[in-house]
């Protein structure tokens, strides 16, 4: 009788298997057709970017060099220039170099004007070293405040 | 198909018009099932674990295997050195021909089989042992430790199981009192898995077991033998391991069919004779998921746990049930 109740209770165990397969094979799949569909990254703290401000349209760098400074891995290489007839400084040149950078966020938390923030973007990848250095400034074009206004 | 084989038989006679018709049939759609089944292995697969499986080439992936094969046909053939060169060459070509032939016995309609035999299911269970002698060759020949060591496991494996298998469908043709399969099916007003559960299940255990898929599937044991009989294959000659496992399993899925669950016969399959080989593909196809299903499902077994399970369980198991369908059968005959 042990011999019936072994292949009893083994034949269960093959059903069960059977059906924890089974149940699985009718729940939905969770594989995400990545470069077709892109998960949602919002809340992720990706390569660090400057923030555009709705009220002026453009970033409010002011190249204090607070970040670079404080950064740990001394990745910012940060110059600016005074506009005529502007108090504050505009920035020229926003070079972040992502290979050293250790996404620590003291740039954010120092940045005076709070123009830094951690982007979404996360399948940043690149052949050469060289590439993986960030131009902050690119994504803004010409500079509104460094083109004198034609007419005031 | 009538109009053809009359311009065929014109040409090269009757029997060899139905020889190429048939042969040509079978064989296309054979290559198309592997095609189909490999797909469908790795949807089972990928749907199991709540995987897409191949989305990319294709609705669903549906031409990945095409793409596979187009890389697989363009590979080099390496042939190792101190092989048996003609064993080893032959070796992927045998192992199609009693798969091929065993297709043309199963009877795919009302009519008939492509091949009719009195005593087809005696052929059947003969040509089906014949392909481990293939495996045995490519292990053999191959001139690799771990080849030779899966050969001689299939050897055991479907020498053990070949047993239960034979015994499991002789319960049907004591039910049925014949060999023939076409008037297995005639007679099989209801489906011979009611009458004999236990028979149907060791049937499917053991053509599981010959078809070497898992968890039976030690003599290509990936984790202990590489490749096991197919290590030293590459490019085509190993596709063509792949293409007899799959057509193997329709096959020996639509022999299951046919003796266990009804064959050809299905709602309206009397008045519209193109719905046998439908029903008998549909039945084969289930059986064949069954076996994906399992294959998903289920560790491999160790070898010494196989061999057990056949010799001290089923091989019992089905001798029993052999002798308890005797004794009933003699109590209420059936007819």
């Amino acid at each position: 009788m042990s011999l019936l109740r072994r292949i009893l209770t083994g034949l269960r165990s093959l059903l069960v298997g059977l059906g924890i397969t089974g149940r699985h094979m009718v729940r939905p799949v969770v594989t995400l057709q990545y470069p077709h569909e892109r998960p949602d990254v919002s809340h992720w703290g990706g390569p660090i970017e400057l923030v555009t401000f709705p009220e002026t349209g453009t970033h409010d760098c002011i190249a204090c060099n607070a970040c670079a400074r404080i950064c740990p891995s001394d990745c910012f290489d940060i110059e600016g220039v005074r506009p005529a007839g502007l108090k504050k400084m505009r920035a020229t040149k926003f070079l972040l170099d992502f290979s050293t950078c250790s996404l620590c966020g003291l740039c954010i938390d120092v940045c005076p004007t709070d123009t830094l923030k951690y982007s979404a973007h996360y399948d940043d990848a690149a052949y050469d070293r060289a590439l993986t250095v960030n131009d902050l400034l690119a994504p803004f074009g010409q500079d509104p405040y460094l083109t004198p206004a034609k007419t005031p | 198909m009538s109009a053809l084989h009359g311009l065929l038989a014109r040409l090269i006679g009757d029997f060899g018009a139905t020889l190429l018709l048939g042969a040509g049939g079978i064989l296309l759609y054979l290559t198309f099932n592997v095609l189909f089944l490999i797909w469908l292995e790795r949807k089972v697969s990928a749907h199991a674990q709540r995987r897409l499986g191949p989305m990319e080439v294709g609705p669903h992936g549906a031409l990945q295997t095409i793409a596979d094969m187009l890389k697989l046909l363009s590979k080099q053939l390496v042939t190792p050195l101190a092989t048996d060169r003609f064993t080893f060459l032959f070796a992927p070509i045998l192992i199609f021909i009693p798969t091929i032939c065993l297709a043309s016995l199963v009877p795919l309609g009302g009519a008939s089989a492509f091949a009719e035999m009195p005593n087809g299911l005696a052929v059947v269970v003969v040509l089906s042992g014949i392909t481990v002698i293939a495996i045995f060759m490519a292990g053999w020949s191959s001139n690799n430790k771990y080849a030779v060591l899966g050969g001689m496991r299939s050897v055991a494996q479907v020498v053990a199981y070949e047993i239960p298998v034979l015994l499991s469908a002789l319960a049907v043709v004591l039910i049925a009192q014949t060999l023939d399969l076409n008037e297995i099916v005639s007679g099989q007003h209801v489906p011979y898995a009611l009458y004999e559960p236990v028979a149907a299940l060791i049937f499917f255990i053991g053509i599981t077991a010959e078809t070497n898929r898992a968890p039976f599937d030690i003599p290509e044991a990936e984790s202990e033998l590489v490749g096991g009989f197919h290590t030293e294959y590459a490019g085509m000659r190993f596709a063509l391991f792949f293409f007899a496992e799959y057509t193997n399993m329709l096959v020996l899925g639509c022999v299951g069919a046919t003796l266990f669950l009804g064959g050809w016969k299905g709602p309206f399959a009397d008045r519209w004779p193109f719905l046998g080989p439908v029903y008998l593909l549909l039945k084969g196809y289930v059986v064949v998921f069954l076996m994906m299903w399992a294959r998903w499902t289920f560790p491999r077994l160790r070898f010494d746990q196989l061999m057990n399970f056949a010799w001290k369980l089923l091989i019992p198991v089905a001798l029993v049930n052999l002798l308890v369908t005797a004794i009933v059968l003699q109590a209420v005959p059936l007819r």
